[in-house]
Order: C-alpha cells, then sequence, then structure tokens
C-alpha cells in the first residue's frame, strides 16, 4: 500500500466550539447491543454501518470486531466511542451539542474500493443530512 | 458548504498517515483498542477528546498527524509499522 495520492478532502472549521455540536464515526465495530452484529465470518469484512441514537446508553452500545482486542472496550466503550466523555464536555461547555446520530463500522476491509467510494461515502451523507452536526470525531479501535 | 471538518484519533499513525487525513491526532504510545486511554480513566480520555477538537480550530497541515504525549496514560505501546516493499 502506498500513500494516497488523492487530494486531503479538508474542510475549514470556522465555528466556536462552545456552540458547535459534535458526532462520533466510530471504525471500531461499535453497535447497539439490538442491532444486528457486524459480520465477522465474512473474510472480505463487513461493509454495513450501524447508527447510533444521540441519547444513547453507554451501557446499550458492544463491539463487534475480530481485528483489535476490544476486551478494555468492552468495560469501557468510551476508549473507543466517546460518547459520555462528549457528554463531560458539553456539560462543562466546552462543545456545544451532541449530534442527533452517531456511526460505528467495522474498520475492517479487504474491499477498500467499495468501502472507499460507498460505505464512506454513505457515512457521510447520513451524517451530513441528518445529524446536524458541525464536526465529527473519527476513532478507530 | 460542502463537507464536515473531521478529526481523527488514530493509535496507528503510520498506516493512518497513508491516507492523508485531513487533521489527526496520536495520542503517543497509547496501543490499539485504546484510542481515548484506558478503561474508567475519565479524565485523561476528556483530555485526549478535548485536544483533538482544539485541533479542529488550529492552522494544522492537511494530512499532517500530531502526537501528543499524555504520561497519565503509563506504559506505552509501539504502533504498528507500515512494511515498505522491497
Amino acid at each position: 500500500m502506498t500513500i494516497s495520492r488523492k487530494c486531503v478532502p479538508f474542510t475549514p472549521f470556522e465555528r466556536e466550539l462552545s456552540k458547535s455540536t459534535i458526532a462520533i464515526v466510530s471504525a471500531g465495530g461499535v453497535h447497539l447491543k439490538d442491532q444486528e452484529p457486524f459480520n465477522i465470518a465474512d473474510e472480505l469484512g463487513d461493509l454495513g454501518f450501524r447508527e447510533i441514537p444521540q441519547d444513547v446508553e453507554s451501557s446499550q452500545l458492544m463491539v463487534t470486531h475480530h481485528h483489535y482486542d476490544h476486551s478494555d472496550a468492552d468495560r469501557d466503550i468510551n476508549v473507543v466511542f466517546p460518547i459520555d466523555v462528549l457528554r463531560d464536555l458539553q456539560a462543562e461547555g466546552f462543545i456545544g451539542g451532541i449530534a442527533k446520530k452517531h456511526i460505528g463500522y467495522m474498520g475492517y476491509t479487504m474491499q477498500l474500493k467499495a468501502m472507499y467510494e460507498g460505505t464512506a461515502r454513505e457515512i457521510a451523507n447520513d451524517i451530513d443530512k441528518t445529524s446536524r452536526a458541525d464536526a465529527v470525531v473519527l476513532t478507530g479501535g | 458548504m460542502k463537507g464536515i471538518p473531521t478529526i481523527l484519533i488514530t493509535v496507528s499513525p503510520e498506516v493512518s498517515a497513508q491516507m492523508r487525513p485531513p487533521r489527526a491526532l496520536y495520542p503517543k504510545g497509547f496501543k490499539i483498542g485504546n484510542s481515548l486511554g484506558r478503561p474508567g480513566m475519565r479524565d485523561l480520555q476528556k483530555n485526549v477528546l478535548s485536544d483533538a477538537l482544539e485541533l479542529l480550530r488550529k492552522n494544522t497541515r492537511p494530512g499532517e498527524i500530531i502526537t501528543i504525549e499524555y504520561l497519565e496514560y503509563g506504559e506505552q505501546y509501539e504502533p504498528p509499522h507500515v512494511k515498505t516493499p522491497r
């Protein structure tokens, strides 16, 4: 694999953080316990993603991902999906709000083109159109 | 304006750098699975997340990964390295 030669898709951020709404998009395989788990049996990886609602309790979340050790995330989901940490920062006035929606997906794939041109665009559109986020924190495992 | 500003928190900086993320933070020595720190270390998690969010407003170079050390994390780990073709 070589360094991407694509132009870096840099979007300026000129707002005050204290007036900004933040979303989380995590490649750490995070999803709600009552959502369909990611398909770790598929050796090519699972190209799907799961929407996680604004008011989610961290105890409702879990990880399905077999390409990193998520035992720490099993104890405290905030190590890969910092929803409670965001809420702390909101309570302190550091950020303005929590987005209406967050996203979890499984950041392992042998189908890079489909991930880059399909899943990633779908996630970006979903966040852009429905989460009301001013900025996004991306996390991996 | 089209596009959403993003900040990536990565514990695999060499791997992430290949994709040239617009903005990225590498908390030095954090192991894979500990992007924000260790379980229950809420103050550390908050420091990492607030540092990441502040990078949104800093004049970083697109594609550059900013390394910050957090001594309170404790034992550090070597991140995965990218194999260069011979």
